[in-house]
């Protein structure tokens, strides 16, 4: 499946970019033949036929495992190899933050049905769940300004994921920790709310069954019972959701990154499609399937640890 | 389904009233069940006004979204331009409300064509069965590996900001993953005794479809469509944000927003406006989705009297 998407993609990038349009308009400008020499040796020449192309790069990629190069002549493996981990922080961090998060409001709602406290939670969850991301990343970049106005000194970064200039193991941790935090921040308010929505309702589907009641009437306190029972039934549908948004996630991450200015696979994302880097378009494309896959693998161990009924033979 | 046969609750004190009145209908039990749900009649009432906004608001504006007032370029809000200027002096108030008309086009547009054609497959993978069913099937979980925000940047990136064509793509790349949810409810649908009767005495396939299994998850489609709403919303708003979307001098939504966040900090007000009715628009629409999901739920608990 992967390969057959990422395949699809190739042609499909070269259906809607031109790596030709980059040198339209180049003062002084240039020739056809040197276009042409410029893009033949990275492989991205339209006078060669379309299916040899294909398979040049195909080949390099089974062969070799190179994805092959920009039209600038950048590798697209460096590009990915490095901006993998700078997405990786941002994403992995906040789903999960908003997993916990979501998980623990929903066994918190849960067990305070229709009270003061869940009606709260489920209005606030509602709202922050339908506020565009863009928006929200936009009001915390807003908030943190206000207040680094306010003390004075920046205590959040809006831009970039770390400052260039910093030395020493600690004040790295605190310097990535700062830019850290108000994207991190932005992705957990809306990620958080589908988690709490998902949990909240297994969790009383659950909370009333049979032997969450054996379970109280054995002595133990309610929280217990819920924590110890009803929770890990009821999380196992949970668990598969979260590992299915993961790609989600990332793709939200375009819109973040591209706001606090982080040179991750978002932004690669956008530079390619700009620069007509067909190359790096399917490198992110095979990159997106392979976090489905991946995804679906971990719902597939979450189960598997989480309910004792299915066993690994 | 015979939803008419849901009493109203009885009292001692009810009944003697009850006894003359008429029965109630489907759709005024509905309108019952949605009118108790407080923040979804909110919802309601913010997305009408919203509504009203993006039609009546140009009308009134003094002057048009691209007309430029170089007396007045990055004003703050006043008299004169009531949401204040851009910094090529545009009027805000006339781009948000042409935007938020814009954007709900886009919406509705979306929405409508991917309910549409979700249904229809998904029903009818779940009917005909076998071969057609295996092929959607393959079709759909290929298409759930596809990297489709990637594909709809480059296809409407290269379509040139027509929300036409923004839109028929959005449809064609939105529509398979409901579309297996419609499948998965539709399974037990066509197990029904209306189905097979309907089968035996020779009713085309493709009628059984449209007339017998669709009407019987058309709750579910409302809800759809409202969730789709906002989905469509939210992806549009992106889009158009990276700049992918619709182009200048077309404004949505998203467009503004991400013109508007150049300047957060000198010229805030290019934020605030186009911010507070997006947001307006999909917290008030996922409302209505909470509210209707309440109503044509029989086993909803929500409470109070039907």
């Amino acid at each position: 499946m992967i390969v057959v998407a990422t395949n699809l993609t190739y042609f499909l990038a070269w259906g809607f970019l031109d790596p030709r349009n980059n040198y339209v308009g180049r003062r002084p400008p240039l020739s056809e033949d040197q276009v042409v020499q410029l893009l033949q040796p990275r492989n991205l020449s339209d006078t060669v036929s379309l299916l040899e192309r294909w398979w040049n790069w195909f080949s390099g990629v089974i062969f070799r495992w190179d994805w092959g190069v920009s039209p600038v002549g950048q590798s697209v493996n460096d590009q990915v190899a490095y901006r993998m981990w700078v997405s990786a922080e941002l994403v992995l961090g906040a789903t999960i933050l908003a997993t916990v998060l979501g998980i623990a409001l929903g066994v918190y709602t849960a067990s305070r049905q229709y009270k003061i406290a869940d009606r709260i939670g489920q209005a606030t969850s509602i709202i922050t769940m339908n506020i565009n991301i863009v928006v929200a990343a936009l009001g915390i970049v807003l908030l943190a300004i206000g207040f680094n106005n306010m003390v004075g000194t920046t205590v959040f970064f809006v831009t970039g994921s770390a400052s260039p200039d910093v030395t020493g193991f600690f004040p790295i941790i605190i310097d990535a920790l700062q830019h850290l935090i108000l994207p991190t921040v932005a992705l957990v308010i809306i990620g958080y709310a589908g988690t709490h929505f998902l949990q909240r309702s297994l969790l009383l589907d659950n909370i009333n069954a049979d032997y969450v009641r054996t379970a109280r009437a054995k002595g133990l306190t309610k929280g217990q019972a819920i924590r110890k029972h009803a929770l890990r039934t009821s999380l196992i549908p949970v668990a598969t959701q979260v590992a299915f948004t993961i790609p989600t996630v990332f793709m939200g991450a375009i819109l973040t990154e591209s706001i606090f200015g982080w040179n991750g696979m978002g932004r690669y994302f956008l530079e390619t499609i700009a620069k007509n880097d067909i190359h790096g378009t399917v490198a992110i494309a095979a990159f997106g399937a392979v976090l489905t896959a991946i995804g679906a693998l971990l719902a597939d161990i979450a189960v598997v640890v989480l309910d004792p009924r299915v066993r690994v033979s | 389904m015979p939803r008419n046969s849901i009493q109203p609750a009885v009292g001692p004190e009810t009944t003697a009233i009850r006894l003359p009145r008429k029965r109630m209908s489907k759709w005024e039990l509905y309108s019952r069940r949605f009118r108790r749900n407080r923040p979804a009649v909110a919802g309601l009432v913010i997305f009408a006004v919203l509504v009203l906004f993006a039609v009546v608001a140009p009308l009134l504006a003094r002057y048009d979204h691209i007309e430029l007032d170089f007396l007045n370029l990055g004003e703050p809000p006043s008299g004169e331009h009531w949401l204040g200027t851009t910094s090529a002096g545009n009027d805000t108030f006339a781009q948000v409300a042409i935007g938020l008309q814009r954007s709900l086009m886009i919406a509705v547009a979306v929405s409508v064509g991917t309910t549409v054609i979700s249904a229809v497959v998904g029903t009818a993978a779940a009917y005909f069965s076998g071969m057609f069913e295996r092929l959607t099937l393959l079709l759909i979980h290929f298409l759930m590996v596809v990297p489709t925000f990637l594909l709809l940047a480059m296809f409407s990136n290269d379509s040139g900001g027509d929300w036409r064509t923004i839109s028929l793509i959005m449809i064609l790349i939105g529509w398979f993953f409901p579309a297996r949810v419609i499948w998965t409810m539709a399974l037990s649908l066509r197990e029904r005794e209306y189905v097979h009767a309907a089968r035996y005495m020779g009713v085309p396939g493709m009628k059984i479809v449209l007339r017998h299994m669709l009407p019987n998850i058309g709750s579910l489609l409302v809800i759809n469509f409202t969730l789709g709403v906002v989905a469509a919303v939210m992806i549009e708003t992106g889009l158009s944000f990276l700049g992918f979307g619709v182009k200048i001098p077309d404004v949505s939504l998203g467009s503004l927003i991400g013109s508007g966040a150049n300047t957060i900090t000198s010229a805030p007000w290019l934020f605030y406006f186009p911010a507070a009715a997006l947001t307006l628009l999909t917290v008030s629409m996922a409302l209505v989705a909470d509210g209707l999901r309440d109503a044509f739920d029989p086993t909803s608990a929500a409470g109070g009297r039907a």
